[in-house]
């Protein structure tokens, strides 16, 4: 057939983005970004990894040992947040690996179980619907003519980072990743203040302004970063950033103390750009 | 192990155009074809244990960029992908083109997926029939008589 020659001409002449090469080099050297993957997340964690297993242990046998690491301060930060359920499951369906934290010994114990059951009880959910999503996943393998060998089990990994831990004030990140699509990466964001036992917003941290302040905070940096070509924001009409959300705006809280805005992966930019972050240059704590 | 993970990054690295090509023929984006590049590496470079023979690193990865391709087209069906008008914008222009050509590309889209996967790769990435096979997990004839299908398909499309 002469004519899908002319096809193959069409085929042969696709612009190939400028920005392929370093989209390829960037996986494989799996340096995207810290927060795109799950695998980023663990090599950033496995230092402390170690510490944990350890901890958990101790702490879950021996409440003084407990109490008196508490008092120690680089330690004390990682006590009080310790994973609470590791779950393993690996059949012809799925393999999960998941690591949920909770919190303790922060003193106030009606705070702790609240942010506890809301954690598990939001985690098994996300496990719920992940292997929902799984099985209708192999069976649309099946329907379609694939073998049941033809099936990859999806991977599904929960896993965990404290972004900050001091004094009264704790922010957790929860990372939810699944093999099957990179769209179902989610994350949740916990930013507790122990002692009035409450939720932080971006308004308690930055005033009745916070809008203002974010909104031109990340504009700057969105204009900064798109001087580099590889960077490229969607605009306002692509569905790009135009202001921070009401009530809904992710965020954490830095090592720095300072505030982290962040925006899933697809949300202000293509999906190689992975999740965006913008530090939001003011002292909070 | 080692060395079959080195084999693959070459294999990558060497052929990074062709693997954006077939993933774009898929989604007709160029974002979209991107980040399903960038998937796969990352996927096969997770899963590099299970590939028992370094000589089928081609037919391996090849296997995980369609299944990638596959996932995101189900996963977007419902949006329509690219226009031919849109698809002007994606392509290099010179004088090997022509709008048969270009209709005919944008009409394997509308082929079955197990059509559309024996096209691309036997027509446009001059694989052979066994490597195809290999890729799709069928025998040779299978492959052969989906692509006198696909062929048959694509001629009633375009009326040729």
């Amino acid at each position: 057939m002469e004519e899908i020659k002319k096809a193959k001409e069409v085929y042969k002449s696709i612009k190939i983005p400028s920005r392929l090469e370093s989209c390829v080099k960037d996986a494989i050297s799996s340096k995207t970004n810290k927060y795109y993957s799950f695998r980023g997340l663990k090599y950033a964690m496995s230092t402390i990894a170690c510490t944990f297993v350890v901890f958990i242990f101790f702490i879950n046998v021996n409440p003084s040992f407990a109490v008196q690491i508490y008092n120690i301060p680089v330690l004390g930060d990682i006590a009080r947040v310790f994973t609470v359920k590791e779950y393993h499951e690996d059949d012809n369906l799925k393999l999960i690996n998941a690591k949920i934290p909770a919190i303790q010994n922060t003193g106030n114990t009606d705070l702790e179980q609240r942010i506890n059951y809301e954690i598990m009880t939001k985690m098994n959910e996300v496990l719920k619907e992940a292997e929902d999503r799984a099985k209708s996943y192999k069976e649309a393998v099946i329907a379609t003519g694939g073998k049941e060998e033809d099936y990859v089990p999806v991977n599904i990994q929960v896993d965990y980072e404290i972004k900050y831990s001091k004094d009264d004030i704790i922010s957790l990140v929860i990372y939810k990743s699944e093999t099957l699509a990179s769209a179902y990466t989610e994350t949740f964001f916990y930013n507790i203040d122990i002692e009035t036992g409450k939720n932080l917003t971006l308004k308690d941290l930055l005033g009745e302004d916070y809008k203002g302040i974010i909104n031109e905070s990340i504009f700057n940096q969105i204009e900064e970063r798109s001087k580099d070509q590889n960077n490229s924001y969607f605009t306002a009409d692509e569905g790009g950033f135009t202001g921070i959300e009401d009530e809904f705006q992710d965020f954490y809280i830095n090592q720095n103390g300072k505030i982290v805005i962040v925006f899933p992966k697809y949300a202000i930019a293509p999906g190689y750009m992975g999740m965006q972050e913008f530090e939001i240059d003011k002292q909070i704590f | 192990m080692q060395d079959t993970t080195q084999i693959l990054i070459e294999f990558i690295e060497e052929n990074q155009e062709k693997l954006y090509r077939i993933a774009f023929s898929y989604v007709k984006n160029e974002d979209l074809a991107l980040d399903i590049v960038q998937e796969s590496i990352e996927k096969a470079l997770r899963n590099i244990k299970t590939l028992k023979h370094e000589e089928y690193v081609k037919t391996w990865f090849y296997r995980i960029l369609i299944n990638e391709s596959l996932q995101f087209v189900r996963l977007n069906k419902n949006t329509t992908l690219c226009q031919v008008e849109d698809l002007k914008d994606y392509i290099e222009w010179n004088d090997n083109i022509t709008l048969d050509g270009i209709d005919l590309y944008n009409n394997i889209s509308k082929l079955k997926e197990k059509l559309r996967t024996v096209i691309i790769l036997r027509f446009f990435e001059d694989l052979k029939i066994e490597e195809i096979a290999r890729i799709t997990k069928t025998s040779p004839n299978t492959v052969k008589s989906r692509l006198y299908k696909g062929l048959e398909e694509l001629r009633k499309l375009i009326k040729m």
